[in-house]
Formats: structure tokens, sequence, C-alpha cells
């Protein structure tokens, strides 16, 4: 709700800010853009900037789906990116000829989601998966083993999300069946894993896991990595466990969807995110990882002090699942909470 | 009987009759009748259009007819890959009426006693004790919840209480049916409350005196006269707690844990990451479905009991 408040609060401010001579209207994830780098934006293109938030991938897709949405800039992640580029409802606003193109780290360019680079310039990525209450936890957390097949003191002290996405694709890494499968019996092993697992577990929640976690009500969390970072920060006794099967991972992009009534100011905008400097401003204001080449020592999440942004295991990230393999997914998690 | 009453119905003899639109009436209604048509008919014949549509790949659906949202519900394809009954969705169905109908009783086992209580107090008592129960409705429902669970979880209110008197420290009664129904029970009661005041309120104290002159003793006047006399506040009361109780969403997962699925978070499923919107307008078809069966129910047993003498 904070979240929300927040947003609506950012945009009255610049709902009511003077004439201005364009307009650009973002719609991304709650608190995700610096507030700052909006007003900087704002003041320096005298354009008035409105920011609304969305907290679910499918209701983005949902509100481009239906057309018209009034949106110049969007952020989604990147299965969510694929199927808006094959269904037509985002801009080719040829992002490989821009300025921002040359800042992002080659290794994350023209990836799987947008082979020419054309549609997007990403923003921020990260990982889930299981976060321990070292408190609580003393044992080893290198597998994601103890999360799923818990022993001990970890009985009972599981909490996971209450939706499907990342959870079962976690569940999918330890097993070693793909993202996606569309195969019944690959799928049927995911479902008798988490199925054992449900007895050791306490809640299947995504709402407050913070306190959740720090209370010691739970001793570990499926969770993000920026998301830990930050508890931890503020004193929590939390820790990501870094799994040897890998971490389930996401990437949110700049979009253009189409029709978007400014289209140069969107443009305008990605550029000027897409600086170094701004974007290591953005960078420590998201505490998540940044794909773009930043200012090294302007960074103030290192890899000393926030080990949860440098995974030295593989990242996997989440795929764009057929209808097929969706059902699959959905069918595994009603039958685990029917 | 008059001459005019004769020649009823009299409206089709009125000549000549006004058009609509001159009638103050009509274009008094006008504004709640185009809310009630777009804001509530209008919806539900779009939801009704849905689970009749095919799904598309990425959410979204095509104007295709198609029962598959329907079939859904009892037959899918298993794990061997043959198209067998589900029970799955029945069970969902059927954990859910239980959970809102024992919401509804002990609702009405804790509202009458406190209806009857306030309704016996002197005027300005009575008007302070109704306001109080109304108080609730001033916080937002998703901070009750949360104050149960402060109250409920771990070095919570109710354990560190418990702690003092000797029980062993830790204690937590979260994450089960009871906390889910004790949030529930206590966001419906004022529902339940006041409808059940109003009617016990016009109670006619007499009719008690007169039951307990002819011998009837304080059971047999709890039943043969204050309930049949005050069953429409109950029944007010019940159907206000039942129906929104159903399609709960909040409670069983912050309070339950969110273990066991309800339907109102199997209709949010399958509508986000499910991607299959047919489907899920067809379990909240369904649902709609089920609670106009049951409100019927209660109609037609309220009307017979008007009728008879």
């Amino acid at each position: 709700m904070k979240k929300y408040f927040a947003a609506t609060a950012l945009a009255l401010c610049f709902a009511t800010s003077a004439q201005a001579a364009g307009e650009l209207n973002i719609y991304a994830w709650a608190e995700s853009i610096s507030p700052a780098l909006i007003e900087k934006f704002s003041k320096e293109n005298d354009v008035k900037v409105n920011v609304d938030s969305f907290t679910s991938n499918e209701d983005l897709l949902t509100k481009l789906q239906a057309g018209s949405s009034g949106y110049d800039i969007a952020t989604p992640s990147q299965h969510f990116l694929r199927v808006m580029i094959d269904q037509g409802i985002i801009e080719n606003f040829g992002a490989s000829k821009l300025k921002a193109y040359e800042n992002i780290e080659e290794k994350w360019r023209n990836q799987w989601w947008d082979e020419t680079q054309d549609y997007s310039i990403p923003l921020a990525y990260g990982t889930a998966g299981f976060v321990v209450n070292t408190d609580q936890y003393k044992g080893a957390t290198d597998s994601f083993k103890y999360f799923f097949e818990p022993e001990g003191e970890l009985k009972g002290k599981i909490a996971l999300l209450s939706y499907p996405d990342e959870v079962i694709g976690a569940a999918q890494l330890y097993l070693g069946v793909p993202f996606c499968s569309e195969d019944q019996a690959e799928m049927k092993k995911v479902l008798d894993l988490l199925m054992a697992q449900k007895p050791s577990v306490a809640v299947y929640s995504s709402d407050n896991i913070a306190s959740r976690l720090a209370s010691g009500e739970v001793s570990a969390h499926f969770w993000w990595d920026g998301d830990s970072l930050r508890a931890r920060k503020t004193g929590s006794p939390v820790k990501l466990a870094m799994t040897k099967e890998g971490l389930v991972g996401w990437m949110d992009s700049y979009v253009i969807p189409k029709g978007a009534p400014n289209h140069d100011n969107a443009v305008k905008f990605i550029e000027f995110m897409s600086t170094l400097e701004n974007a290591t401003e953005q960078m420590n204001f998201y505490s998540h990882s940044s794909p773009m080449k930043v200012i090294e020592d302007k960074v103030e999440n290192t890899k000393e002090t926030a080990p949860e942004l440098y995974p030295d295991v593989p990242i996997t990230f989440s795929r764009t699942c057929s209808a097929a393999a969706q059902d699959l997914v959905t069918r595994v998690w009603t039958q685990l909470l029917q | 009987m008059t001459d005019s009453a004769l020649h009823a119905p009299a409206g089709l003899e009125r000549a000549p009759r006004a058009r609509f639109w001159h009638d103050l009436s009509f274009w008094g209604l006008l504004p709640s009748r185009l809310l009630m048509g777009f804001a509530l008919i209008l919806p539900i014949f779009i939801i009704a259009a849905v689970s009749v549509a095919t799904r598309g790949a990425y959410g979204g659906f095509t104007w295709d007819f198609n029962l598959a949202g329907y079939s859904q519900i009892l037959f899918n394809e298993g794990w061997t890959g043959e198209l067998e009954f589900t029970p799955q969705y029945l069970l969902i169905i059927g954990r859910t009426f239980l959970l809102a109908g024992a919401t509804t009783l002990i609702c009405l086992l804790f509202a009458v006693p406190v209806a009857y209580f306030i309704s016996r107090q002197p005027a300005s008592r009575k008007a302070v004790l109704v306001y109080l129960v109304t108080l609730p409705f001033w916080v937002s429902m998703i901070l009750r919840v949360y104050a149960w669970m402060i109250i409920l979880g771990k070095d919570g209110t109710l354990p560190s209480l418990l702690e003092q008197l000797g029980f062993p420290a830790g204690m937590s009664f979260m994450f089960n049916d009871g906390a889910t129904l004790t949030a529930m029970v206590y966001t419906a009661m004022p529902l339940m409350v006041l409808p059940v005041f109003a009617s016990i309120e016009k109670l006619d104290g007499t009719l008690i005196e007169a039951s307990h002159d002819l011998y009837g003793d304080r059971w047999v006047t709890l039943r043969r006269v204050i309930l049949p006399l005050t069953a429409p506040g109950l029944v007010a009361g019940a159907i206000l707690v039942f129906v929104p109780a159903l399609g709960a969403v909040l409670e069983p997962t912050l309070m339950g844990g969110g273990k066991q699925m309800m339907m109102g978070s199997l209709i949010q499923l399958q509508f986000g990451g499910g991607r299959n919107w047919p489907f899920g307008a067809a379990i909240a078809m369904t649902l709609m479905a089920l609670v106009m069966l049951f409100l019927i129910a209660t109609a037609l047993r309220a009307a017979r009991r008007e009728v008879r003498p």
C-alpha cells in the first residue's frame, strides 16, 4: 500500500507542476525508478513526467494488449518482453542505434528476448532464491536441497511465495527439469517434490516477507536478491542462499508501447537513464544489479558490501512458456494447494 | 368496491399516456439506472461472455464459442495424459462454502445476544453502542487483518499473554483454518449485528410478556415468538455475511497461510499467471450461480413463512 501511496504522491507532485512543454507517461514496477532522476529529467527537458506502477507482468501485458494505454514507457521482465515483441504491441525504436545501447554491458546485449536489441534497453536485473534467517538457521545453504527437502530445524519454518512462477522455476532448477517443460512426467516430479515439502511449509505468501523472516516466524523464505539486501542493510539477520543449482533470474527493460503519444520524450528518457552517471545513481536507488555500464567507484552496493547482487552461481532467466507448459505449471500449483 | 377499482388495471386506460421522457421520475432515476447498468449488469454479461470464449495463448481471449472453461471445472487431463474426473476444483468450491457457512453461523451466534443487549439499553447509550459496532469499518480491512496477525502471530499479544500465565513460550496461532475463521468473523461481524439489531429493536416487548403470560418458558418464547419475528433481520445479516465471505482472498492468504486455495485465489490465479481467462470467468459464473441458488432458496423460504397463517 505504501508503494501505491508513494507512487500516487509522486504522480500528484508532477501533475501539479507548472505547464510543461511535453509530457511523458511511465508505467513501471512500484518504486523502481529513482524519483530524483525523474525530477532531474523533468527539469532539464521541461517535460511533465507521470509515473504509474504495476505489481505483476500479467497486469502490464493485459493493459498493453487492450491498446491505447496512453503510456510512453513500460518496464516488462524478459519473458513478457518476448511476448510483447511477438504480439507486436511494442515499438521498434531502433534501440541498437542509440547511445544507450553502447552503455549496455557487452554480456547483456542481444539476449534471446530481444535478439536485435531494437525494442528494449535493460534497466535492472536480479535473482530469486531462498533467504535464511541466520540467527535461526546455521546450516548449509549451498543447495536448494535444504529448502525443498528440509530436515531438522527448517521443518515447519519454511515459506514460499503465493504464486507459482519463480518457485516452480527454482524447483525445476533443483530437479534439472528445463523451464517451461511440456513433459507431464517431468512436471509430475516437480509436483511430488513440492507436495513432499508442503508439511514443512508454514505459509505460502508474498506479503510481509521482511518482517516474517526478521521476526523468526519462519527461518527460510523464497525471496528476491535486492529485497534481501535491503533487509540486511537495515539490520535483519538474513542471507541469500547461493545455491549451486543456480538462481532464477529476471531482467526488466524499458520498452515503448505501440502508439505511445510521446515517443520522442520516451527515447530521450531512456537515453537519459542510460548514461554512466545516471545508471549508477539508478542502481544505487533500486538496490538491484545493473545491466548497464556504471561508474565503479560510485557504486554503493559492491561485491564486498552486497554479495547478494554478485552471485557466483549460474543465473537462469525465466522463459516465456507456451500455453501447454503454463497449464502444467498452473496444474502443479492448483494440485499443491487444492 | 368502487367503480374505479373495477376498472383496474387503471394504467392501461389512463389516456393519453404521457411519453416516458416527459416523466420527471424517468430523468430522476436515469443516473442510477445507468450506473446499475454499466457498473453492475454489463460486467456480469461480459464475464458470462468470456466464460464461453476461447483462451488466448498469452492471456486474453478470442470470441470463439467454447465450453472448455466449464468442462475444466470437472474434467481435466491427468498426469497420464488422459481426460479424467478431477475433484480438486470441487474441493476448493466446497471448502469455500464451508468456510463462508461457518463464518455466517458464528457471526449469528455472537450477533444475536449483542444486538439483543444493545436494543434493551436506554436510547442515548444505544446510539453510542451502535456507533461502536460500526467503528471497525472506519479502518481499512487490510489493517484489521494485520492487527489480528499482530495479536495471534509469533511474539504477539495472545502468545505473550499465555506465556505470562505459564504456557510454553513461542506459541503461534497463525497459519491455520482457525486463524482464517477468526479474522473472517471479526471483519464480518458488524454486517451481521446491524440488521439483527434493527429487527430486534422493533420487537414488541409486550409480545414477550404475553408469551410468558401464556406459560411459555424462555426457550419456547425464543423459538416461537422472538425468532420468527426477527427472522428477516437474521436472514438479511446472513446474506450480507455469507456472500462476501465466498469471495474472501485476504484472510485465507494472510491468516491461513495460503496453504489451501479458496475460490477467490483460484480465480485470481487463472486471470493472472495461469493465463486462462475463460476458465477463471467460468469459475466466477459458477460461484455466482451457486450464490443465486442460495438467495432464491432463502427468498422462497421467507415467502412461505409469510403465507403461513
